[in-house]
């Protein structure tokens, strides 16, 4: 089931290759197909996965019956190393209640970006093929229960993102697909060192011989006491730790590490942003929680304030950045780093309700986000322009699309009865409860009213008001008596179409349901959030217990 | 469930209906389906009057209490808590009844109102699917038997706030007021947030009796600072919503919307639920968060009272006398008088969305005209609302036989018996400012009675270039356009909602007395709950200073309210400790000494109070009288005479010149700091690490290239030329080879001989 769901893209791909690339309409329905039939695939996952088997670790019999789920388990290379010992690395998938909910969300992202990527005129087949290599990938990295074959994927994401955006990106699309590619290799080069340096550490409880296998690792019975990243050996726990935790702080991207991902949006087509800010950033917090903070707890513990203080300066600098900008795509930009804060504040509260924001948030972050590129993509094909400046009064003639940005503003901003709301209330409620993070949550309310302050204001200039004296379209009297406005060459209908409403109500539909209703995807997660805050901070639960 | 949970139930959800139909269908049906949203919120006054009458009239208890709650968010068992879930509920008693009936009166009324006022706008049925949206978060927000709910509806009523101020959202000065209005609010609510967030991470619960048993049983591990400091930012929420000073700017400019909107939320509910929020959590304030609140509202009833005296805009007089009463009921409510702040807010829904109805009826007869200087002799042609208004006016001033009287001089009175029982001094100051205020109210009031209806019209001496700043200006009223300038009397479906709002200004509806509130329906039904937080001890009463036998007694009684807890609760009886006293002036005695004495000492200031309150309406219209009618004194004389004064009133203490040189300025700058700091200063240093990468790259590939590669080339060039050169010699003629044999031979022997001299 989980290969299935896996490779289903690269499939498509395949067929892709098969196709001519003169059928461009063949090529957007099988990229479509494969899409649709992946996120069928989620829901017959959803609909079977168990919610009350915790996931996350092994005991040390190994696997517990049933914790992991849709488990695939086999041997991949087996290579005898003489002096090393024999080298094993499986191909070891699987999924708990962290990853599920990742799943959902990128076979719901994966099929939305098709769609957006409809309009893509250059190089149809090139664009498919890769573009279903990244889906490959992505889902690849959330299912993937082997540290080896996580790194394969994780790398393997790389390659299609940088010709995505370096070839149909906009002006300046070498230098942000190249910013890009370094800062995140930068990254995973130290992943690779210290996958290694786990390898030698840990010990399948069953078979006894060295493993990549993340659930093994997961447990700190595994270790080997005095290996190099074994519990005796504090100095380099702590370095890998960091280096593990930079890693994917650049994924997220936690500040400073943050300034690849402006550039990236604005220079990536819409569904290229659309995937990279709804999906390819859970990365970096989906690796905190699979792999860099359960298999190092007692680093965490020592290092929850700081991964608090960072999540806060993302929060409130990220709005601050977001106030100034004067492109929206920018300032969406921006918005996402603000709200991946969150995500950082949630995870360092290290409490239930903390985590469960926060992997909610992840969730509910892809759908806005999504949605608001995607609106930032319909306004781009018409004027050509996301100078927030060139527009206003958009509200007046284009009420569909006005509405539909509101709701999505206001999603951003967290509104109640909007799944925002939820996701960014149980990080405040879990950081607040938590006594080393207390402080951090105090000062990160600020971010409430500046994110309703950069999202109002540009609602303001784009939407409310008059046509500005130098917008970006022209009035002109319609003959009904009301004016109207046109889009230089634009021929498309001026209001939604039917494609980008394909796209955005059912985006708006799930940000509303899940915000009155958000128990189908918090009763996924919260039994392995729970196990995962046990496994973390054991010493919380000695002292309330 | 209780039946009437179920009827309360509908009636939140019917609002929510007229809004899902009006915002997809309204332009497929007939009249825009305006008579939808009049239905629907017909049938929940009708339903709410229904449960009023099951519980205020048949209960008659002031104990009565339902809750119903189910599970919204399950955490499953969370470490080191144990099974964490996060509820929602609906609690009934007698405050949830009074103001169920209350909002949705208001809002039929308005709705009906709104049918003419509203009448030929272009965007007619999204207004009226607004107001369900509206509704529905009131009512959500009335009905919240915990905290987390009521920030919910909060933030909701924040939109709707949002989306109405902005209705006429071509206008830049909507735009600006509605964006102003959600921002001032969130300030607050953030406030708000933080006190929710203290109490839950004490008790993992929202659920207001949950967390008050709580307290009472004093589980509250952090310090009492924590818990006055709690009470404070809770406080904070309703400083943005019911526009207390310092967030009170965003009120007057929120009179962008439609009038009828200003009516509804901008003075009869929304902004009062501020009000019924810090009611709620009243048992929860300690004495110091009190003393703040009731010196905030005491500040604010003066300060926007010395600036309604001088605005000439008909409707921004009636919003500072909105955020000056919503101040008097903070007072209050800081100074224990629970229930007379409640029966004022109520009182003032009433009379104040007469108020701005009647001033809706005046712009749309007067074609948008706003500015009363150029009103005037409207009794005349507009008799129903000059009646009706200058009824509502009296009720505001605070005369005998108005509602405004009795619930204004409750507060008053409270007002008093709290300075006594806090020994003086300073806290004289509340009353001081409380009496100040209900002059010049009764001042501002007066003027704006004379400017409007009597002496003759002034619309010819109106200057030209006013012309263009009729504020509701933006709907079409093309049906007016024929007859400029015929003032006259507004339709049936825009005077009715007039003639009910009042009535309801009159003492009879409250209490048979008409000097005294205190024995009428509603403060015998709403009395004022036992405090749950540790007692400061007052000066003479030093014995009880830990008061715990208090405590327990509280605890108690905290229990046993929440045995009525869960899906099949009933009313609770009438048992609690003292509550027999039924007709005292707050209702019963209280066990805690500092309650007991601010009850004791408003219940003595009764008669005080209304004497001294009278004596200053009276003066406060003589003044009106003196200045507008027998033109004693003359307005503008005297405004030139002290013009700093006037000044400092007319541009309402200059705070929004200094939150924009402050707070907007400042943010504004920050951004362009950050945002300059991120360009270029973050990523000049990813570039420079670029750029140093690239330069020992090229380092690299220069020393690979000259210095590798020149070693490699060398070699291959040294050969080749050796290579050539010897090639040279190699010229296959047997004459060259002699001849090099020969020069070999030749210089052979020279080496020989060279060596043989030496």
């Amino acid at each position: 089931m989980l290969s299935l769901i896996v490779f289903l893209p690269i499939l498509a791909g395949l067929v892709i290759l098969a196709v001519p690339s003169s059928q461009k309409q063949i090529i957007r329905i099988v990229s479509l197909l494969a899409a649709i039939v992946q996120m069928v695939l989620a829901v017959l996952i959803w609909r079977g996965y168990d919610p009350s088997l915790p996931g996350i670790t092994a005991t040390a019999a190994g696997i517990p019956q049933g914790s992991f789920q849709f488990i695939e388990r086999l041997p991949w290379i087996t290579l005898d190393l003489g002096g090393f010992g024999p080298l094993n690395i499986e191909y070891f998938l699987g999924v708990d209640g962290i990853s599920i909910t990742m799943v959902i969300l990128t076979a719901l992202i994966s099929a939305i970006g098709v769609l957006s990527s409809w309009t893509i005129q250059k190089q149809v087949k090139g664009y498919f093929i890769l573009y279903n290599l990244l889906a490959t990938a992505m889902m690849g990295c959330f299912v993937a229960l082997d540290f080896f074959l996580f790194y394969v994927f994780w790398e393997l994401m790389l390659l299609p993102m940088y010709f995505l955006i370096g070839i149909w990106g906009g002006p300046n699309r070498e230098y942000a697909a190249i910013k890009f590619f370094l800062y995140t290799l930068f990254g995973s080069v130290f992943m690779l060192l210290v996958m290694i340096g786990l390898y030698f550490s840990v010990l399948d409880p069953v078979t006894h011989n060295h493993t990549f296998s993340l659930v093994a690792m997961a447990s700190q019975s595994n270790y080997i006491k005095d290996a190099i990243l074994g519990p005796d050996n504090v100095m380099w726990r702590y370095i890998a730790f960091i280096v593990l935790f930079i890693g994917f702080a650049i994924k997220v991207p936690m500040f400073p590490f943050h300034t690849w991902l402006p550039d990236a949006h604005v220079e990536a087509p819409t569904p290229i942003s659309v995937i990279l800010a709804g999906v390819l950033l859970k990365l970096g917090t989906y690796g905190m929680m699979r792999i860099n903070f359960p298999l190092f707890p007692e680093v965490f513990q020592a290092s929850m304030y700081v991964i608090g203080v960072f999540g806060a300066i993302n929060i409130i600098y990220g709005a601050f950045c977001a106030l100034a900008q004067q492109d929206l795509k920018k300032m969406v930009a921006y918005s996402s780093i603000s709200h991946m804060g969150y995500v950082l504040l949630g995870l360092a509260a290290a409490n239930s309700e903390g985590m469960v924001g926060a992997l909610y948030q992840m969730f509910n972050h892809g759908t806005i986000t999504a949605m608001l590129f995607l609106l930032v993509g319909v306004i781009y094909d018409r004027a050509h322009t996301r100078q927030i400046d060139k527009f206003g009064g958009l509200a007046s003639y284009m009420p569909v699309y006005a509405a539909l940005v509101t709701v999505a503003w206001f999603a951003s901003l967290g509104l109640p009865g909007l799944s925002g709301f939820i996701s960014e209330a149980l990080v405040f409620v879990g950081a607040f409860s938590s006594v080393t993070t207390r402080p951090i949550a105090i000062v990160s309310v600020l971010g409430i009213v500046f994110g309703a302050a950069y999202l109002l204001w540009s609602l303001q200039r784009m939407f409310l008001g008059k046509r500005k004296p130098d917008a970006a379209y022209e009035l002109e009297a319609g003959t009904d008596g009301h004016e109207h406005i046109h889009f230089h060459d634009w021929k498309g209908k001026l209001d939604l179409d039917a494609r980008e409403l394909t796209m955005l109500v059912p985006l708006t539909v799930i940000i509303i349901f899940l915000g009155i209703y958000p128990m189908p995807v918090l009763g996924m997660l919260t039994t392995s959030i729970n196990k995962l805050v046990e496994v973390l901070s054991p010493v919380v639960m000695t002292a309330l217990n | 469930m209780h039946s009437l949970i179920q009827l309360s139930i509908v009636v939140l959800l019917l609002p929510l209906l007229s809004f899902v139909i009006l915002i997809f269908f309204n332009r497929r049906l007939p009249r825009r389906g305006d008579f939808i949203g009049v239905g629907i919120l017909g049938t929940a006054f009708a339903l709410s009057a229904y449960i009023f009458w099951s519980v205020i009239v048949q209960a008659y208890d002031p104990l009565f209490k339902i809750t119903w709650s189910f599970t919204w968010i399950d955490l499953g068992i969370v470490p080191g808590v144990g099974p964490l879930k996060i509820n929602m509920g609906i609690v009934i008693d007698n405050l949830t009844a009074i103001m169920l009936s209350m909002v949705t009166l208001i809002s039929l009324l308005v709705h009906i109102y709104s049918t003419g006022y509203m009448a030929g706008d272009k965007h007619y049925g999204r207004y009226f699917a607004y107001l369900g949206i509206f509704t529905f978060s009131m009512l959500g927000i009335v009905l919240s038997d915990n905290l987390f709910s009521i920030y919910i509806f909060w933030e909701l009523v924040g939109l709707s706030s949002y989306l109405l101020i902005g209705f006429f959202f071509e206008k830049d000065s909507a735009a600006d007021a509605q964006k102003k209005a959600f921002l001032a609010n969130r300030v607050g609510d953030i406030g708000m947030w933080l006190g929710i967030l203290i109490l839950y991470s004490q008790f993992h619960t929202f659920n207001y009796d949950e967390i008050f048993g709580a307290l009472a049983a004093g589980k509250f591990t952090l310090s009492h600072a924590w818990l006055t400091a709690a009470g404070i930012l809770l406080f904070m929420g309703c400083v943005g919503k019911s526009a207390q000073f310092p967030l009170h700017v965003w009120l007057p400019d929120a009179m962008e919307g439609p009038t009828p909107v200003s009516a509804l939320i901008h003075a009869a509910t929304m902004v009062a639920a501020g009000v019924y929020f810090v009611a709620r959590i009243f048992v929860l304030l300690t004495p110091e968060a009190l003393h703040v609140i009731s010196f905030i509202g005491a500040f604010t009833a003066f300060m926007a009272a010395t600036i309604a005296i001088t605005q000439n805009d008909i409707k921004r007089v009636l919003a500072y006398s909105t955020v000056s009463q919503l101040g008097y009921m903070v007072l209050g409510l800081g100074v224990g008088a629970y229930s007379a702040a409640l029966f004022h807010l109520v009182t003032h829904a009433f009379f104040k969305a007469c108020l701005f109805l009647g001033s809706g009826a005046i712009i749309h007869a007067m074609h948008h005209e706003q500015d009363m200087r150029w009103m005037g002799g409207l009794r005349k042609p507009m008799p129903w609302t000059f009646v009706t208004f200058t009824i509502a006016t009296l009720a505001l001033a605070g005369l005998p036989l108005t509602s405004g009287f009795m619930s204004k001089d409750a507060i008053l009175a409270g007002a008093i018996g709290f300075a006594q029982a806090e020994g003086g001094g300073i806290y004289y100051l509340i009353p001081v400012l409380g009496f100040f205020s209900a002059m010049l109210t009764a001042f501002y009031m007066g003027r704006q009675i004379w400017l409007v209806f009597f002496g003759d019209s002034r619309t010819h001496l109106k200057p030209a270039e006013h012309h263009a700043h009729g504020h509701d200006a933006h709907h079409g009223h093309d049906d007016h356009h024929g007859e400029e300038h015929g003032v006259h009397e507004v339709s049936w479906n825009m005077r009715a909602p007039l003639v009910v709002l009042a009535t309801l200004s009159v003492f009879a509806v409250y209490s048979p007395d008409p000097l005294d509130g205190a024995k009428g329906w509603f403060m015998s039904m709403v009395q004022t709950p036992e405090t749950v937080v540790g007692q400061k001890p007052l000066v003479e009463h030093t014995v009880l200073t830990e008061a715990n036998g208090g405590n327990l007694l509280l605890a108690e009684s905290v229990v046993h309210t929440e045995q009525q807890h869960g899906t099949d609760a009933s009313p609770v009886p009438a048992a609690h400790g003292g509550a027999e006293a039924g007709h005292h002036s707050s209702g019963h005695t209280f066990s805690d000494p500092r309650q007991a004495a601010i009850a004791h000492g408003a219940h003595e200031a009764h008669n005080p109070a209304i004497i001294i309150s009278s004596i200053m309406v009276v003066l406060g219209i003589s003044m009106a009288g003196i200045v507008y009618v027998f033109r004693v004194i003359d307005p503008d004389r005297t405004a030139q005479a002290i013009r700093p004064l006037y000044l400092f009133s007319l541009n309402k203490w200059y705070w929004d010149e200094i939150y924009d040189a402050t707070i907007i300025k400042g943010s504004i700058l920050i951004s362009k700091i950050f945002a300059w700091f991120d360009s270029n200063i973050i990523d000049g240093i990813v570039n420079g690490i670029a750029v140093t990468v690239r330069k020992f790259a090229f380092a690299n590939g220069s020393f690979d290239k000259y210095v590798v590669d020149g070693l490699v080339n060398f070699t291959a060039f040294f050969v080749n030329t050796s290579g050539a050169l010897l090639r040279k010699f190699q010229t296959g003629k047997v004459q060259t080879y002699i001849v090099l044999l020969m020069i070999a031979v030749c210089g052979y022997f020279v080496y020989y001989f060279t060596q043989l001299v030496y």
